[in-house]
């Protein structure tokens, strides 16, 4: 997979490390998005704050160290529903559970789904235009977005999911041409109903990214592997980004039965909770993960997005993430010298 | 047949219009200590009285509590079970709804009624019959992470004797139809003699009640026939998962009622008045006299917005009209 990136010309080294895509917005922007709800606030000036936020945690991400950028996400609420709005053949329904009292606004496919025109492009070329390091592109996946979504039109989940994948392919042709080299699919659904991944989740899958000259990853979280793997690994993509830490680890026992064919990134910081890990917990981490893989094969970076935690705590995780990546890539170094050579 | 419509088990709590949100605004002021537990619950109250009113305004035969009160079906009854922790959230099955894992540290035992409470209230303030629910013992077992240092089958028997105690209590207070709530079977079918067992303890104590064992999240077809002959008085149905199971009824009959899930619980769209009505005239000739409810294929208070659950069940009312004029 490493050939994949190089062919494409990105540089980047041993263990990159990156994160999922969601970072916490800013107080005053979570109030300004209220205000713009509530018709109280015009979308330029929602614009222009959002731009803001997310030239900061470019900045941010660059202080720290991280090797592959993204957006942050300034502009998006919901995953799902933020491209059900921009897509066509959705309506947003009123307010479902959640859990406890959390409700959430679900979208409806009441007609054709089609792609309108890009929707994540030009905030992918704003913050590209911020960095010489490369910024991920960042889709929900069609998977998702089907199993999220109420479906008053199409006969069967399959003919929602398989629409859906035609409009966002179009999306990731877009970015890919605008010269997003990676492109991360998120599809924290695709294990919702195992038997469909052979019946059409691989299919959608192959449609998104058909003919499109990126470096895939496609996001997974919220648990489950062991129904869907090692039948997942044949999703057509570079690279799978696991929830980790948060699954105390036990995919590395699956790993150890059927041996990982592609790259992983590998999530060592959990996101729901507020404790920092520190530097040696996250070392660790990777060190039990290179047990199962080589290190060509890995990507560091968080569980999931980090949206929910504070400015501090996520400053605090990615930190972390860094120095540990560091530290093994030094080890890493030192273990690949002629025994006379290393220092201890 | 004698068709009657009924609910399945929850309605959301919270609508759209601003005096819906009342409960939501409480929650959230009882959660940051604003208002007392008392007030939170007199506004709860008043909810059950409004979802109930929404279901007898829809027309239905047989209506619930709404389930207001549940944080979800898991962590509702264990917080009451002695040897039960809560831990944290968990996908509940395929949907995009969470619940509270229970962690079993110790004996599982019944210390006082969990639910009967809340029937007594929805059973004074109805007019129309209340029915109450249960979460299965095979499934509060299944969903739990066990610490107790003892294998399945002594977890789902611990949970089974708290669970009959429960339907005891409930039939003691009048409960004439209990629900019991069973989708985890459907994900471990060969592990059906735990259920079996279970439910052989749990209709022990029914008392004069009958007892309802409803599935749903998967394909009932392959256990179609085990299930119907379970010491239940009424086995209910997910026909979402299940397009196969209105000819395997038809072929095989059923000796007792049955529970229709023919409406999607987790799906806006409305139901055709025509496809509800064509396997009802499937099976009819299997049923007889018997008595058939025809219902959402889970509980709708997890899965729709308010609007679209009212709309579903006066939906659903006026297809089990036409279906008694034609059938």
């Amino acid at each position: 997979m490493r050939g994949k990136s190089k062919k494409l010309g990105l540089e980047l080294p041993l263990l990159p490390t990156t994160t999922v895509g969601s970072l916490p917005k800013p107080p005053h922007l979570l109030e300004a998005r209220r205000k713009f709800a509530a018709g109280q606030l015009d979308a330029e000036e929602l614009h222009l704050l959002e731009e803001q936020a997310t030239r900061e945690w470019v900045a941010l991400q660059e202080e720290v160290g991280l090797d592959v950028l993204v957006d942050g996400e300034m502009y998006r609420g919901d995953m799902t529903t933020y491209f059900a709005r921009n897509l066509e053949g959705f309506k947003i329904s009123g307010l479902v559970r959640s859990y406890g009292n959390r409700y959430y606004r679900k979208p409806i496919i009441v007609g054709e789904v089609r792609w309108r025109g890009p929707i994540t492009v030009e905030w992918w070329k704003f913050t590209q235009g911020l960095t010489r390091k490369p910024v991920k592109g960042v889709v929900t996946g069609p998977y998702t977005m089907m199993d999220w979504s109420f479906n008053e039109h199409y006969p069967s989940r399959r003919e929602a999911c398989l629409a859906l994948a035609k409009a966002l392919h179009e999306e990731v042709k877009a970015l890919a041409k605008a010269g997003a080299k990676i492109i991360q699919v998120d599809e924290p659904a695709i294990s919702a109903r195992p038997e469909e991944l052979p019946e059409f989740a691989i299919e959608a899958m192959r449609t998104v990214t058909r003919g499109v000259d990126a470096y895939f990853i496609n996001h997974i979280c919220y648990g489950a592997f062991e129904f869907i793997y090692p039948g997942m690994l044949e999703l057509p993509v570079e690279n799978f980004d696991l929830e980790m830490s948060n699954s105390e680890l036990d995919l590395i026992e699956l790993f150890r039965e059927h041996p990982f064919s592609k790259d992983l990134s590998f999530g060592v910081v959990d996101v729901h909770s507020h404790v920092v890990e520190d530097v040696a917990t996250v070392k660790q981490r990777i060190q039990r993960a290179l047990e199962v893989l080589k290190p060509e094969q890995l990507w560091i970076d968080p569980d999931c997005g980090l949206k929910t935690r504070t400015r501090e705590e996520t400053i605090g995780k990615l930190k972390a993430i860094v120095g540990a990546t560091k530290k093994v890539r030094s080890s890493l170094k030192e273990s690949s010298k002629p025994a006379y050579q290393r220092s201890e | 047949m004698e068709l009657l419509t009924a609910s399945t088990g929850s309605y959301p709590r919270v609508g759209s219009r601003p005096e819906q949100q009342r409960h939501r605004q409480t929650y959230a002021q009882w959660e940051r200590g604003e208002i007392s537990s008392e007030e939170f619950e007199r506004v709860q109250d008043e909810v059950i009285r409004e979802v109930i009113e929404e279901q007898v305004r829809a027309g239905l035969d047989v209506v619930t509590d709404g389930q207001v009160r549940w944080y979800d079906p898991i962590s509702h009854f264990a917080r009451k079970l002695e040897g039960c922790e809560i831990d944290g959230l968990l996908r509940f099955f395929d949907t995009n709804f969470y619940f509270r894992q229970p962690v079993v540290v110790n004996e599982v035992r019944w210390l006082e009624p969990v639910i009967k409470g809340e029937f007594l209230f929805a059973k004074k303030v109805s007019s129309a019959p209340v029915k109450p629910i249960v979460t299965s013992p095979y499934t509060l077992a299944k969903l739990s992470i066990n610490r107790r240092g003892v294998g399945l089958a002594e977890l789902v028997h611990e949970f089974a004797r708290a669970i009959a105690q429960e339907v005891s209590e409930l039939a003691n207070a009048g409960a004439e139809l209990i629900q019991i709530d069973e989708p985890a079977i459907l994900k471990d079918q060969n592990e059906f003699e735990l259920l079996k067992n279970a439910l052989e303890e749990v209709a022990a104590s029914k008392g004069k009640a009958k007892l309802a064992l409803y599935t749903y999240f998967g394909d009932a077809t392959p256990l179609y026939d085990k299930l119907v002959k379970l010491p239940v008085d009424v086995v209910g149905f997910d026909f979402t998962y299940s397009p196969g199971l209105p000819k395997l009824i038809a072929r095989l009959g059923c000796e007792k009622g049955l529970g229709l899930g023919l409406i999607d619980g987790r799906n806006t769209r409305l139901e055709s008045e025509r496809d509800v009505i064509e396997v009802l005239k499937l099976i009819a000739p299997t049923i007889g006299g018997k008595r058939v409810y025809l219902n959402p294929s889970c509980g709708l208070g997890e899965y729709l917005p308010r609007e679209v659950a009212f709309k579903k069940l006066q939906n659903m009312v006026a297809i089990a009209k036409k279906a008694r004029e034609l059938i």
